[in-house]
């Protein structure tokens, strides 16, 4: 039934609050292992003659051997042997942090997708151009979108990621925290947020106005870096100059 | 190093010096790996004999250094000896002259040796050479007493072997089962529970063969007899046989006359290793029938759990005795309101009980972490069962009424409970975890959201517990990050004048949070993202700059 639907998913949405229940496991249940252990241990010591080494041995056996724990993170899956294994192998797997603006990514190559969409002036250029840039997250999809937006909607429609999902957060509010302490990701308010934005796109747009008006000027097709270089350009490539072309003859006067 | 080939091996064997090293290092790993599975079945060996046992030790305390003891013997050696030994068995069988009993039973007292004295004993060999047979007759009813007391101790350590070999005692099944009843001799009653005991350990389809060929109510009886060694190793026995999954036999077992008052009896009087077998059958009792809980919440059985609590410093008498307990509080919401009545001597005496426990045992976790240290074994701790069900037994009263909550909140346990949370290895902490946020939510009426009980959780995060749940969110236990989560969510509600999101910041809470960003479990990605998103969204901070 339609509404049955419904109220499950409103179900799905809801934060499940802390609620107080008594808990119950059957008596094969893993919470006993470690008890149902002891008691063999401590009955059978004598009769085995079992060294305190042993017994020591015998009650981590559980943890080491049968553990089936696996690296929760996207794409990972690495085995670990035990729950105190997964802050190392958090820490040197899955921190690659952004050295422009210190955003923690846990993979590498998420960590480029950031870099790129965020730092890299020519990805803009490229987008601006139209180019499907935006790259799915989940490694193996391959999809590429040519908006934020819309790759943000495909990673909610094709894989199910939650609505409220942000790839690109914005900046942290207390910004004295953020100079002290290198590893923390930016959250934020919408002004600081949109100013880095801000200034980030105005640089889009004083760079993609300098290359149309490089493109009309008189000068030969190409630029040699002695003769521009005292103005602050950049080099830019000769496809996404002749891409620009017909926007820059809208900006002719 | 088993590749070295001993010069003192004679000629003869040289030819097969290499395949005996081999074999040596083969026996060394199956040894560990044997060992280990030795000590965690459910079966035990028996190396001393029941009740006159000839020239053998009587008493269990017995302390197993054993001068006869055969550790070092080559298997192999073992096995021709067992091999030789049933043969004679054998031809002792056939013998129908003067003295044939002294035969019999001499040629059994040398197959019993053999099956008891070694580290692992050669059940294989026995069995290829074709024991069973031969002692499934010699326990033919109106055989004399010692013949069926050896071969009930054979068929004891065959039974304590591998699934196969257990496997092929069915045959003697009836035989061992009809030496259970009252006119059985006690000592050979006791020998033939403990085998029966080390079949019901193989598992599930020999339990239900058991079962149906009537074990459980002769032995039931064998807990009403006066002997403390055969209470005990009834008692043993019978954990094995109603351990379930199907709780048939649990009910059964409780239905039987007189079981629930010698239960009581022995619970409350009886010397703690006897009581720790009988307290193993509760907590089946209590785990798997509801038969069984009710009759037993009625006794008097609570009250007798809680005063060994109290009084007991045995952990092998305390994991059963919690549990048991906690069986019962977590049965039934009925169950745990009418025994836990606040005001009776009961609920009185439950919690410093149990505060004992989880004290007690920080104590003897701690001298555990130096041995540790000493022995450069690193930081590795042990998880200590007692201490993990007892927090669970208390997180599972914290979820009660708002008075039970009272209760434990101004109880002695909250300055232990907050230092377990960040001392305990990890799964104590978990269950400290539940402890500490159920003390903070009442329970829910209906539907709404549950309410959160301010007091408490101011107090308890203004001792700092709060960076205890926020290193479980950070766990890659589904579950721990689950309850952090939950926690934090309290915090960010229910502290007063909106000075919860400043707290956790300070605690490093958004960091952990935002791991869940890439995380594959969709449940926690999204209480992640809301409590962000609600807590630490657009306007958080503004005032500050």
């Amino acid at each position: 039934m339609a509404t049955e639907v419904e109220v499950s998913r409103e179900d799905q949405l809801k934060f499940p609050y802390w609620s107080p229940i008594r808990r119950r496991f059957d008596p094969e249940s893993s919470f006993f292992a470690a008890g149902n252990v002891e008691r063999e241990l401590l009955a059978k010591q004598v009769a085995l003659d079992l060294t305190e080494e042993e017994k020591l041995q015998f009650r981590n056996m559980e943890d080491e051997e049968s553990s089936k724990l696996y690296c929760p993170l996207v794409g990972c899956g690495a085995h670990l042997r035990s729950l105190d294994e997964f802050e190392d192998h958090y820490t040197s797997r899955h921190s690659a942090a952004c050295s422009v603006c210190s955003r923690v990514y846990p993979t590498s190559r998420l960590l480029s997708i950031h870099v790129s969409e965020v730092h890299d002036s020519f990805f803009q250029a490229k987008v601006a151009r139209g180019f499907a840039m935006y790259e799915c997250l989940v490694e193996g999809c391959g999809l590429k979108l040519k908006s934020y937006k819309g790759r943000q909607q495909h990673l909610v429609d094709k894989h199910k990621f939650p609505t409220s999902f942000e790839f690109f957060k914005k900046a942290h509010p207390s910004k004295k925290q953020r100079k002290k302490d290198q590893h923390k990701q930016a959250f934020g308010t919408k002004e600081a947020a949109s100013r880095a934005m801000q200034m980030e796109e105005d640089t889009m747009d004083n760079l993609v106005s300098a290359v149309s008006k490089l493109s009309t000027s008189d000068s030969p097709s190409s630029i040699s870096f002695g003769r521009r270089h005292n103005r602050g350009l950049t080099f830019v490539p000769r496809a996404v100059r002749q891409a620009k072309e017909p926007e820059s003859s809208a900006r002719r006067s | 190093m088993a590749d070295e080939i001993t010069p003192r091996r004679d000629p003869i064997k040289s030819s097969v010096g290499n395949v005996a090293a081999q074999r040596r290092r083969q026996h060394a790993i199956t040894v560990a790996k044997e060992r280990r599975e030795a000590v965690v079945r459910t079966k035990r060996l028996c190396r001393v004999g029941v009740g006159g046992g000839g020239d053998d030790q009587l008493t269990y305390d017995d302390d197993g250094d054993g001068g006869d003891m055969m550790i070092d013997a080559e298997q192999s050696i073992l096995e021709a000896q067992t091999c030789s030994a049933v043969q004679d068995l054998q031809l002792a069988m056939l013998f129908q002259g003067k003295g044939a009993m002294q035969k019999r039973v001499a040629a059994l007292r040398e197959v019993r040796r053999l099956l008891s004295r070694s580290e692992f004993p050669p059940i294989e060999a026995a069995i290829k050479a074709g024991a069973i047979p031969l002692l499934v007759q010699c326990l033919s009813f109106g055989s004399p007493e010692e013949q069926l007391l050896e071969a009930a101790w054979c068929m004891t350590n065959i039974a304590a072997g591998k699934p196969e070999e257990t496997k092929e005692l069915l045959p003697a099944l009836p035989l061992l089962i009809a030496h259970l009843g009252e006119k059985s001799s006690l000592p050979v009653a006791e020998q033939c529970s403990w085998a029966v005991g080390n079949v019901a350990g193989e598992g599930e389809e020999l339990r239900n063969i058991l079962l149906s060929q009537g074990a459980l109510p002769s032995l039931a009886r064998m807990m009403l007899r006066n002997k403390g060694s055969t209470v005990r190793t009834a008692a043993w026995a019978l954990s094995n046989l109603i351990k379930g999954p199907d709780p048939k036999a649990a009910t059964e077992l409780i239905r039987v006359d007189g079981v629930l008052e010698a239960i009581l009896q022995h619970l409350k009087k009886a010397d703690e290793e006897l009581a720790t077998e009988v307290a193993w059958v509760v907590v089946y009792l209590s785990a798997l029938s509801h038969v069984a809980t009710s009759m037993l919440v009625k006794s008097d059985l609570l009250q007798i759990l809680v005063e060994r609590l109290g009084m007991s410093n045995s952990l092998q008498l305390l994991i059963p005795v919690l549990r048991s307990i906690g069986n019962l509080v977590a049965g039934d919401a009925h169950v745990a309101s009418t025994v836990l009545v606040i005001g009776q001597s009961i609920t009185d005496s439950i919690l410093p009980a149990l505060i004992k426990c989880l004290e007690s045992e920080h104590r003897v976790m701690k001298k555990v972490c130096l041995l540790l240290l000493q022995h450069e074994f690193g930081l590795v701790l042990t998880r200590n069962a007692s201490m993990q069900e007892a927090a669970w037994v208390l997180s599972n009263i914290a979820a009660g009424s708002v008075e039970h909550k009272k209760l434990v909140y101004s109880s002695e346990a909250v300055p232990l409970l907050l230092r377990l949370l960040v001392t305990a290895p990890f799964d104590i902490r978990k269950e400290v975890a539940y402890v500490v946020g159920n003390l903070c939510v009442a329970p829910s009426e209906g539907s709404g959201r549950p309410k959160l009980i301010a007091d408490h959780l101011v107090f308890l995060v203004s001792k700092g517990c709060l960076p205890g749940f926020i290193d479980l969110v950070r766990s890659a236990d589904i579950e721990a990050a689950k309850l952090g989560l939950q926690f934090i969510e309290l915090v960010l509600r229910g502290m007063p004048n909106g000075s919860g999101p400043k707290l956790v910041e300070k605690a490093d809470g958004i960091d952990a949070m935002e791991r869940f960003q890439f995380h594959e479990n969709e449940e926690l990605r999204c209480m992640a993202t809301k409590l962000v998103d609600k807590y630490f969204g657009v306007d958080y901070g503004v005032d500050d700059e």
